[in-house]
């Protein structure tokens, strides 16, 4: 067994009789803020997993280690990677698939004493005693990827539309009666929302330019433009520097572009 | 004078002037420094603009602007900074106006700070300016020591080709010493191959009173250049130089001596050419006024009726007078030159400008000697003021070209009455533009076409100048426009006895005169004669296009020259295509029927026209035929001409055009009749004439969807945004979707945005929202099949809908979805709407490119070539193995698109051929990473924004991708829309360059050579095989072929096509790839054909990036373990993971030299007699090495022969 600064190195085999394989390094995982996703003393970490490698054919493997909770990816090990990972993957209607690149992965385990055996594998093995492959690619995974994923059946759309709308409106009613009231929490913060005797104003950024430009007119409407010889002065002045700004503005595109050599017409 | 001293007191200290001072002194004749000091003077600037400062003595201008302008603001600068706001310094009267000039004058610093930098680049070192004094020193020197003899029979051929010789030339010793000329005296010297003319006169001694005629003063010019050769060739002074001869603006009257210095310093890329001529004294002046004649018909063993006038020889006496006057118009013009410094970078812009336009080239040539006589004449006519500025001078020029009229004359001669014999001149010629002297016409042989076109080009110049919107600086003087890049169609004749057929039976006797039996003017005036007659309004200018003779050596005989000619026409895109030519109506006007019948010969038939009428007419197609034929009709009349009037044999003569048409067409292999259609189909049809099926099948399905009952909101817009619908789609599309077994199938399917009614129930969620639209479309889906029974399906992507043959991919677009996706909400809990790549992407689909759709095929409305040309380029790409995911399509079709823009060239583009040519000058040429290509579709976007963009663009070049282009559509997107820093990066577009560059070579070779061939098709849209590190071969039953005329692939060849109707909207192989990018990206590049390739060609990144390196837990993607604890990424493992990928896909791995020797193996066997398996495989080897040399980079010689092997023309 190889192993390279507290990782084991194990070559993943797509097939039995492979000569280059990509080599897995692993280890426990262990980070000092533990996510509660990735439980200390049950997570093996997963170093330089091919594109290719999905959750399913990992779990269907560690298997042999002990019952598996949960397979997870992130493209680089770090806090929040695998939630970015998976981020708009998860909601219905969408086309959002995660990144197609090298990958590190987070194995979970039922039990701490699977850890041992995982590191002990000799390979990581995705393919059947059949021989065949665990993992679907090429022809067999782009037919199943149309027939399953880009056309869809009519009726079975509609009914699983039908179907969230009905939670989507009921979440929504939740929301609207929530926003309804306004007592005062344990902390005594009341929320203010759209509706109601005080109501607040929309905290859009749109919302809020438009009235702070509002206030910053009225202030300028007030002041007195060009009127005092002083504010004349400076107006020209400013003209000036401007004009002066300008210039050496000019110029210094002049040199960018003299340094890409663009004045040789031959 | 006041103000500026009041300058240097604010200047730097006294002190310090002096040092200062001898540095710009010695500068002071540089070109740079003038554009500060033209503005730097005191001025008074008049209504328009232009500054008319007083003009003051030199040496006062000298001591004045020392200190350098430069310095003085630099200062102020400074100052000005330190003390910030707080106190600024009052500007001075001066800056105030150089400001203000500049603003007028140049609209901005840009342009005047650009021109200022190339007239620097552009300036001559002192090594050239040194060394030509010299040598002039030691010349003169030279001509001194020169003895008078008799010429005997030198060892050198004299360069001239005459009938009838003279002997017993008597060389006398010059009497006057030798003068530069032209640009060499006027101080306008320009690179990158300094030419420097010297001129010798020929003692008047030399000559008698008779010489005048049957050109014997040619041959006394010609003796004596070669006297002073050989000479020149004994003196130990040149002995080492090279000499050569040749001939001067393609006249094989004018031989000139062509000197290549040896002294290293200079001999790369200095020349000098010594010109004989000949004391105006001479001749009486009276002698060569263009209406005598100066070579006798007998000379040529000609008949000539005594009683007839002898024909004029304009010409010819042009050709003399240059000799004879050369000394009077060269002092006019050193007198206007020396010492000016405006006006001789005025004449530097202008020659900077013709040459770039070519111009100025061969015996036709509108040659910068007339750019700077008429410099003369503006500054004669007080049109120019003797101090007006460089770009004055330019500009004023440009003005005057375009707005006056030559061919009525104009003349340099001190006006005293003359203004009958100018109209009498001006008659000999197309266009007239006298000498001082009132005897030469400088344009002597300029044609009128030439002529009209550097009017035009000059009315462009003046355009571009006027428009505030854009940096023009590039499009005048940066541009490379060669003329074959202008021109639609190309004629060629290079055939000897063709053009020996045409001099002999159609040329003129008094035309040989004329020309002295020159070839080529009597050529072109049939030509364009003819062609001009038959063509009319079709064609817009008939140009020739010249090279330039070569030199040859002194000791080998003078060439003839002017035996091949190639013409190339602007067409009029309004009428070149007209199906029909009218004659005048037989019963009004009988004469002129019979003529028009004569002129077309059997063409010409009587037709009854609805109007009634009944005329002589020709028809060269019918008004159905496809648009590619139409295009043909200017080559049928040419080619019918050629044949009635000049009898010339088709097979004798090159008209270029519509030669790549080809690649757009319909396969071959695919049989139209098997396509089950209610359509007219033709097996010849191509994807253009395809498209305006699919656009109308498009609105009858618009119409469909806007009456639909009962829809819950009305539909409000609907836009197609695919290739088709701006005909752009390269592959042919056929009404062949159909379905099969409950499934849609179909190889292409039309993208169709849809716009819904207002309404505020949609849903605040994006996944709801998505939820909802889908709905939606199944409700369309289900109206559209119970209303017009249309069968549908939905996909995740949207509604596929089948019509009449055409698959339709319905989309529905909402504000709220663009929204909710840029939606983020800010930690103190406001709702901030921030682009990312996906609502970009979405906007982009959904908004952006339905209005860019409708604004590209509005420009192929009033372009009827562009479609054509976007189809040319996007197949050479696809050939190139460049597919969508490294060169996104749109940026083709935005490309071409800005060529097509009036900037370019004064004339739209009307063949689409040239339309791919520019664009692979564009390719070739652009600065990529200092342009930002913009097209302000309807000039919608103002100046401002314009500016803010070029600013942002120049201040912040890393946030753009490396190719930037813009459209006035794309809104807060600008620049970073329709390209990414992936596609295309940095790597392709230099590689799409070169790729560029090669093609372009190959089209200028086959322009050049005399061969009567095109570039064919296959040897520009076939890529090359080399420099690819794998070949991954693909199964060829799972990969359909398309439907253009395949032109084979670089790696193998010809297979059995295969054309399988896909499922509607899957394409594997692109996906395939996309992963195989998105994975691998950073060890390899992968290439393959998008129009049906089947192989998938691999380079590997450089051999750094599989070096063995640290462990380091970030850095580990792809990495195996390897020895002392470092790690490296390893090819075999990647290639593993390829096969993975491309499982039940690939056929076989290996290299492109192992495909190559397989398929010599595969083809070698039918020669079973003369197979030679030795040199075979040495042939191989020795291709390995040469590829292992010149790895990555092409090999076109290697490449044409390649391609000359493949046995190509089974396919036709």
């Amino acid at each position: 067994m190889e192993e390279i600064e507290g990782y084991t190195v194990v070559p993943l085999r797509m097939s039995s009789d492979a000569l280059h394989c990509h080599s897995v390094y692993m280890r426990e995982h262990f980070i000092r803020l533990m996510d509660p996703n990735k439980p200390k003393g049950r997570t093996l970490f997963l170093l330089n997993i091919p594109p290719y490698v999905t959750e399913e054919s990992l779990k269907g493997f560690f298997k042999r280690a002990g019952n598996v909770e949960s397979v997870q990816f992130a493209a680089k090990p770090g806090k929040d990677e695998t939630i970015k990972w998976y981020e708009g993957t998860n909601e219905p209607f969408s086309n959002v698939r995660p990144p197609f690149i090298f990958k590190v992965a987070y194995v979970v385990f039922q039990k701490s004493s699977s850890i041992g055996k995982a590191l002990a594998v000799p390979s990581i093995d995705l393919f059947h005693s059949s021989g065949e492959s665990t993992i679907k690619t090429g022809m067999e995974l782009w037919h199943e990827e149309y027939e399953n994923h880009y056309i869809l059946d009519a009726e079975k759309t509609k009914a699983q539309i039908t179907e969230y709308m009905a939670d989507y409106d009921r979440r929504e009613r939740a929301a609207a009666l929530a926003a309804k009231n306004s007592e005062a929490d344990a902390d005594g913060w009341v929320t203010v929302g759209k509706e109601g005797r005080n109501a607040g104003f929309e905290q859009k950024e749109s919302v809020i330019g438009r009235l702070e430009k509002k206030r910053e007119n009225d202030t300028k409407t007030k002041e007195l433009k060009n009127f005092y010889t002083f504010q004349i002065r400076e107006s020209k002045m400013q003209n000036i520097v401007e004009m002066r700004k300008k210039f050496e503005e000019d110029k210094r595109k002049i040199e960018l572009l003299k340094q890409s050599r663009r004045f040789k017409p031959f | 004078m006041g103000k500026i001293k009041k300058i240097l007191r604010k200047g730097p200290p006294a002190t310090k002037r002096p040092p200062k001072a001898a540095r710009t002194e010695s500068a002071d004749s540089a070109l740079g420094l003038d554009a500060h000091s033209d503005l730097e003077k005191p001025a008074t600037s008049s209504d328009d603009g232009f500054e008319e400062p007083t003009p003051k003595p030199k040496p006062s201008k000298k001591t004045t602007t020392l200190p350098g302008p430069v310095s003085i603001i630099a200062q102020k600068k400074n100052k000005f900074r330190t003390d910030d706001a707080k106190n600024v310094k009052p500007p001075t009267l001066e800056e105030m106006k150089e400001l203000r000039d500049t603003r007028n004058l140049f609209h901005s610093n840009l342009f005047k700070l650009q021109v200022k930098e190339m007239l620097e680049e552009l300036q001559l070192k002192t090594k050239y300016t040194e060394y030509i004094d010299n040598w002039m020193e030691s010349f003169t020197v030279f001509t001194q020591r020169l003895k008078d003899g008799l010429v005997e029979k030198s060892q050198l051929e004299v360069p001239l080709n005459v009938d009838k010789k003279i002997s017993g030339f008597i060389f006398s010793k010059p009497t006057k010493e030798p003068q530069l000329i032209g640009a060499a005296s006027t101080g306008t010297l320009l690179g990158p191959k300094i030419v420097v003319d010297v001129a010798l006169e020929m003692p008047k001694d030399c000559l008698h009173k008779d010489d005048y005629l049957n050109l014997i003063y040619d041959q006394k010019r010609a003796l004596y250049l070669t006297y002073v050769t050989n000479q020149m060739r004994s003196d130990p002074a040149y002995s080492q130089d090279k000499f050569a001869f040749n001939y001067h603006g393609n006249n094989p009257l004018k031989p000139v001596l062509e000197l290549t210095p040896a002294a290293k310093q200079v001999s790369k890329h200095l020349q000098l050419r010594l010109f004989i001529t000949a004391p105006q004294s001479t001749f009486k002046p009276s002698r060569f006024v263009p209406w005598n004649n100066n070579i006798r018909p007998t000379y040529y063993n000609d008949e000539w009726d005594e009683e007839e006038a002898l024909p004029s020889t304009q010409h010819y006496n042009a050709s003399v007078l240059f000799d004879l006057t050369l000394a009077q118009n060269q002092a006019l013009l050193d007198k206007a030159f020396k010492g000016r410094r405006n006006f001789q970078d005025g004449l530097l812009l202008l020659k900077v400008w013709l040459r770039q336009r070519e111009l100025d080239r061969g015996f036709t040539g509108f040659g910068s000697h007339i750019l700077a006589s008429f410099i003369v004449y503006l500054n004669q006519q007080r049109i120019l003021h003797q101090s007006s500025s460089s770009y004055q001078v330019a500009r004023t020029v440009w003005n005057q070209l375009a707005n006056t009229d030559w061919t009525n004359g104009i003349t340099l001669a001190p006006a005293s009455g003359q203004t009958e014999q100018l109209s009498t001149m001006a008659g000999y010629y197309d266009v007239c533009f006298m000498d001082v002297s009132g005897q030469l016409n400088l344009c002597a042989n300029v044609p009128l076409g030439v002529y009209q076109r550097v009017r035009a080009e000059a009315k462009l110049a003046v355009d571009l100048l006027n428009d505030m919107k854009l940096n023009s600086f590039p499009y005048i003087f940066m541009q490379k426009c060669p003329l074959y890049t202008r021109v639609d169609n190309i004629l060629k004749i290079t055939n000897y006895s063709s053009i020996q057929q045409m001099l002999v039976l159609h040329s003129k006797p008094q035309m040989k005169y004329d020309f002295a039996s020159y070839g080529y003017p009597q050529l072109l005036q049939i030509l364009t004669e003819l062609l001009q007659k038959g063509l009319k309004q079709r064609v817009q200018a008939i140009l020739p296009i010249e090279t330039v003779s070569s030199a040859w050596p002194v000791e080998s005989k003078a060439p003839i020259i002017g035996q091949a000619i190639q013409l190339g026409l602007i067409l009029d895109p309004e009428h070149a295509y007209e199906v029909l030519d009218k004659g005048p109506s037989s019963n009004d006007d009988p004469e002129g029927s019979a003529e028009f019948r004569k002129f077309w010969g059997e063409k010409s038939n009587l037709r009854r026209f609805q109007d009634g009428s009944i005329t002589e007419a020709v028809v060269w197609g019918t008004t159905k035929d496809a648009p590619s034929k139409k295009r043909l009709i200017v080559r049928q009349i040419v080619m019918h001409l050629l044949e009635h009037h000049l009898q010339l044999d088709s097979k004798d003569i090159q008209y270029i055009a519509a030669e790549l048409d080809l690649v757009y067409q319909l396969s071959p292999w695919f049989k139209v009749s098997k396509v089950k259609t209610k359509l007219e189909l033709q097996q010849d049809t191509d994807a253009e004439a395809l498209s305006p099926n699919v656009i109308r099948c498009y609105d009858d399905l618009a119409r469909q969807l806007h009456a639909l009952d009962d829809l819950p909101l009305e539909i409000v817009s609907i836009s197609s945004i695919s290739p088709v619908s701006r005909y752009c789609e390269p592959m042919p599309v056929l009404p062949q979707a159909r379905m099969m077994a409950d499934h849609i199938h179909a190889s292409h399917i039309q993208r169709v945005i849809i716009q819904l009614g207002q309404s505020g129930k949609w849903p605040n969620e994006l996944s709801a929202l998505r939820a909802l639209k889908t709905a939606f479309l199944i409700e369309i889906g289900e109206k559209l099949k119970a209303q017009c029974r249309l069968n549908w399906s939905i996909t995740s992507e949207g509604l596929l809908v089948l019509k009449r043959g055409f698959c339709f991919l319905l989309e529905l677009a909402h504000n709220k979805e663009l929204a909710l996706l840029k939606q983020e909400v800010t930690e103190r809990g406001v709702t901030k709407y921030v682009d990312n790549p996906e609502s970009r992407a979405l906007e982009q689909r959904h908004y952006i490119l339905p209005k860019v759709s409708g604004a590209l095929h509005s420009l192929h409305q009033s372009h009827s070539a562009y479609g054509p040309t976007v189809l040319i380029a996007k197949r050479w790409l696809a050939t190139q193995l460049l597919d969508d995911g490294i060169w996104p399509p749109m940026a083709t079709e935005l490309l071409v698109a800005h060529l097509y823009q009036q900037r370019n060239a004064p004339q739209a583009i009307a063949a689409p051929q040239t339309g791919f040519i520019r664009f692979l000058h564009l390719l070739a040429h652009s600065d990529w990473n200092g342009e930002l290509f913009l097209l302000n579709f309807n000039s919608s976007w103002q100046e401002q924004q314009i500016g803010d963009l070029e600013h942002s663009f120049r201040s912040d070049r890393q946030s753009y991708p490396p190719l930037a282009l813009a459209t006035s559509y794309d809104q807060q997107h600008a620049g970073r829309l329709w390209t990414t820093g992936e596609s295309p990066s940095l790597r392709i577009l230099s590689h799409v360059s070169r790729l560029a560059r090669h093609a372009l070579e190959m089209i200028e070779t086959s322009l050049q050579s005399k061969d009567l061939r095109f570039v064919r098709p296959a040897q520009l849209f076939r890529g090359s095989s080399e420099g690819y590190d794998l070949v991954i071969q693909l199964k060829s039953d799972l990969v359909p072929n398309a439907l253009s005329y395949d032109l084979g692939s670089p790696f193998v060849s010809f297979d059995q096509p295969n054309y399988l109707l896909p499922r509607a909207g899957k394409d594997p192989l692109a996906a395939i790839v996309h992963q195989l990018r998105s994975a691998y990206s950073d060890y390899a590049a992968f290439f393959y054909n998008p129009h049906g390739g089947k192989e998938l060609a691999i380079m590997w990144r450089p051999p750094a990036v599989f070096a063995p390196k640290a462990f380091k837990v970030t850095e580990l993607q792809a990495c195996t373990l390897c020895d002392k604890g470092k790690v490296q990424v390893v090819r075999e493992t990647l290639v593993e993971d390829f096969k993975v990928l491309l499982k039940d896909f690939y056929l076989r791995i290996s290299t492109p030299e192992e495909l190559k020797r397989e398929q010599r193996e595969h083809q070698n066997p039918k020669r079973y007699f003369n197979a030679k398996p030795q040199d075979n495989e040495s042939c191989s080897k020795s291709k390995k090495r040469k590829l292992a040399k010149a790895a990555k980079v092409q090999a076109p010689l290697k490449r044409k022969s390649l391609i000359k092997s493949r046995p190509l023309k089974s396919l036709s």
